[in-house]
């Protein structure tokens, strides 16, 4: 496969190319966009650019377990809802601010998930597709049901915005940087797990896990930590989107969310990260470009995954060329240290 | 236990598992037999119980005639869906291809799409609230038996779940059309080589299929006397159950693991809440799939 050849040693120039896209992306995430968003300083456009950034999380998160490790997962926007519900409840029971409920919705999330992993893991394709649907419907059941504890369909009210350490950061920019930089550093760690030995280990259960497991790789163990991993960061979302709105109620976290969040996955392309970013922010700006469509936002997600199934079976950007511009771009961590280079510290192909 | 009431809760549960039943029936025939993961059945029904409504808003025909109609519906929407979200994946039809984890995902990923586009498109049409059935045309006249009530659908009901069932049941072990579509679910390869035409006995089987989901469709909407574009979602999981536990390629294990599903469905709304009765199917499935992976009356299967 062409993903495992050689990178070619670099030169100085492809070197400075190489921290051009970050640095453009980051350009883009924190200066351009905040400058627009502030010139037409419309809450709705910050709402929309919120939304995007909060889909760009769970749809790399759905990446990890469903594109690289190949596990078909139709359940997690309720793992999106149990972190989002975690932010609420401490939030209004507690009065926890932000920066407790944010790490410890991604913890609450991975603990359900590591839970519901242990009798579920060793399944395989399709049974495994519709346990975690099982799973997710059974978790939004609970939202929906367990009225004392989280208020059922009613919702509960988020009282507090962003903050850090008590420094209040609900300003619509202020939010909006919160959002961004807790989006961008879990989209960094999750390229950077799955760009890594790690990353292709899980890429090996993927592609045939009875033939890793006879090479010595511990299939239903790297298949848990990939689950309990993406719910983390799900959880991390759903955090951002308890703080942002405000409100929650279980009609956020139910089975069509899961799939629109698979669609973005499989429209940018099954494992590739730049892919699974680029289908977030097409599914979810595309019908708000489109308002006109108004009632036609959920026909246009299941006939763009559909088209994207039949015509792209690869995705908008597919694993291999991702895997390419990946290294390419952020070359030193993971860069080859062959003959000439010197010590062999580098994470990524040896 | 004898007391009546619970007589009547049993008599409720046994008529939700004969729907569920015969949901189940044209399910386990595409999905269990045929061996093709089919997310769009749902959607199927949703479209046969359109069809009745529309018919029977339009000329108030006969309810014979409704049901034919809901079954031409059927017919055409499981061919066409064969065409659409099957077909174009069976591009190649060497070996490898044919096994391949990647042909089997991306047919589940786009019969998934096309059933999230046909709901839409039938929310569009119709509007997502609740349309109610004219109140000529429902069939839920009570009857009483002994100490329990029924209704004459629930009869109705029985009756074509046990005319389906006995009819696949035929086809499937008597005739050259049910050898043909065991043969292809066993081996496509090995079918084409001994001169099936596994394209076709697949149309067949999925437009045989589509019929059954279709008539248990406009069933229900009479049964119910309602009808949504999203009536098909939490009949086909509870179908999906009833065929992971009777074991996927049996059609009868199908049919009494959705009358114990049911069951199960009315106790635990009599003794919990209507709320949490989802929560048994899920339940039955999860423990099905870890302690029972074969099924409760299904044959070995190599890997679940």
């Amino acid at each position: 496969m062409n993903a495992f050849e050689t990178v070619a040693p670099t030169d100085g120039l492809s070197r400075r190319r190489s921290w051009l896209v970050p640095a453009l992306i980051l350009l883009l995430v924190f200066a351009a966009l905040p400058a627009l968003l502030a010139g037409f300083d419309r809450g709705y456009f910050y709402q929309i650019a919120n939304l995007a950034l909060i889909f760009v999380l769970l749809s790399a998160s759905m990446h990890l377990v469903t594109g690289v490790a190949g596990l078909l997962h139709l359940g997690h926007a309720a793992f999106y809802g149990v972190g989002a519900y975690t932010a609420a409840l401490l939030t209004s029971k507690l009065g926890l601010g932000f920066t407790v409920t944010l790490p410890l919705s991604g913890l609450v999330a991975a603990l359900v998930a590591f839970l519901v992993a242990l009798p579920t893991m060793r399944l395989v394709s399709i049974y495994f597709a519709v346990a975690t649907l099982a799973i997710g419907q059974m978790l939004y059941l609970v939202m929906l049901n367990w009225v004392d504890f989280t208020k059922g369909p009613n919702g509960i009210i988020v009282s507090k915005g962003f903050e850090l350490f008590g420094v209040s950061l609900s300003g619509r920019l202020a939010a909006y940087y919160t959002v961004a930089a807790v989006v961008t550093l879990s989209v960094v760690a999750i390229g950077r797990l799955s760009h890594s030995y790690y990353g292709n280990a899980l890429r090996s259960i993927r592609e045939d896990d009875q033939c890793a497991d006879a090479m010595g790789v511990s299939t239903v163990r790297l298949k848990m930590e990939a689950f309990t991993l993406s719910a983390f960061f799900a959880g991390v979302a759903g955090s951002l989107w308890a703080h942002m709105t405000g409100y929650i109620s279980p009609g956020d976290f139910k089975f069509s969310e899961s799939i629109l969040i698979l669609a973005m996955v499989v429209v940018g392309g099954l494992g590739s990260l730049p892919g699974a970013v680029i289908g977030a922010l097409l599914l979810i700006l595309l019908p708000e470009g489109l308002r006109a469509l108004g009632d036609f936002r959920n026909i246009m997600v299941g006939l763009v995954m559909f088209l994207s199934i039949l015509l792209l079976p690869k995705g908008l950007l597919g694993e291999v060329s991702a895997l390419r511009l990946v290294r390419r771009q952020l070359g030193a961590a993971w860069r080859n240290t062959g003959p000439g280079t010197g010590k062999g510290e580098g994470i990524g192909w040896r | 236990m004898f007391d009546p009431y619970y007589l009547q809760q049993l008599a409720i549960g046994l008529s939700l598992g004969m729907t569920y039943a015969l949901m189940a029936i044209g399910f386990t025939l595409i999905f269990g037999v045929l061996n093709v993961v089919n997310f769009a059945h749902g959607e199927i029904y949703t479209l046969g119980a359109f069809a009745g409504l529309v018919l029977i808003s339009a000329t108030a025909p006969p309810i014979v005639a409704v049901i034919l109609g809901a079954l031409a519906i059927g017919a055409l929407a499981g061919f066409s869906l064969e065409r659409i979200a099957f077909k174009p994946f069976r591009r190649f039809t060497d070996e490898a291809s044919l096994k391949s984890r990647a042909m089997r995902e991306s047919t589940l990923l786009s019969s998934l799409a096309v059933s999230i586009v046909v709901r839409e498109a039938l929310e569009i049409v119709f509007g997502s609230q609740m349309r109610s059935v004219p109140f000529d045309y429902l069939i839920n006249t009570p009857v009483r038996v002994g100490p329990v009530i029924l209704v004459t659908g629930d009869f109705i009901i029985f009756g074509v779940a046990a005319a389906m069932l006995i009819g696949l049941q035929y086809l499937l072990t008597r005739t050259r059309v049910g050898l043909a579509i065991r043969a292809v679910s066993n081996n496509p390869l090995g079918a084409k080589y001994v001169g099936i035409d596994t394209d076709r006995t697949i149309i067949t089987t999925f437009v045989v299929g589509s019929m059954m989901g279709a008539a248990a469709g406009i069933l229900m909407g009479l049964y119910y006397g309602a009808v949504f574009p999203a009536m098909g979602f939490t009949p086909g999981i509870k179908a999906f159950v009833a065929m992971v536990m009777g074991g996927l390629s049996s059609i009868p294990g199908a049919v009494i693991c959705a009358l114990i599903l049911g069951i199960s469905e009315s106790m635990a709304t009599t003794f919990v809440s209507s709320g949490w009765s989802d929560m048994v199917a899920y339940g039955f499935l999860i423990l099905t799939l870890i302690f029972f992976p074969n099924g409760l009356f299904g044959a070995r299967r190599e890997r679940v």
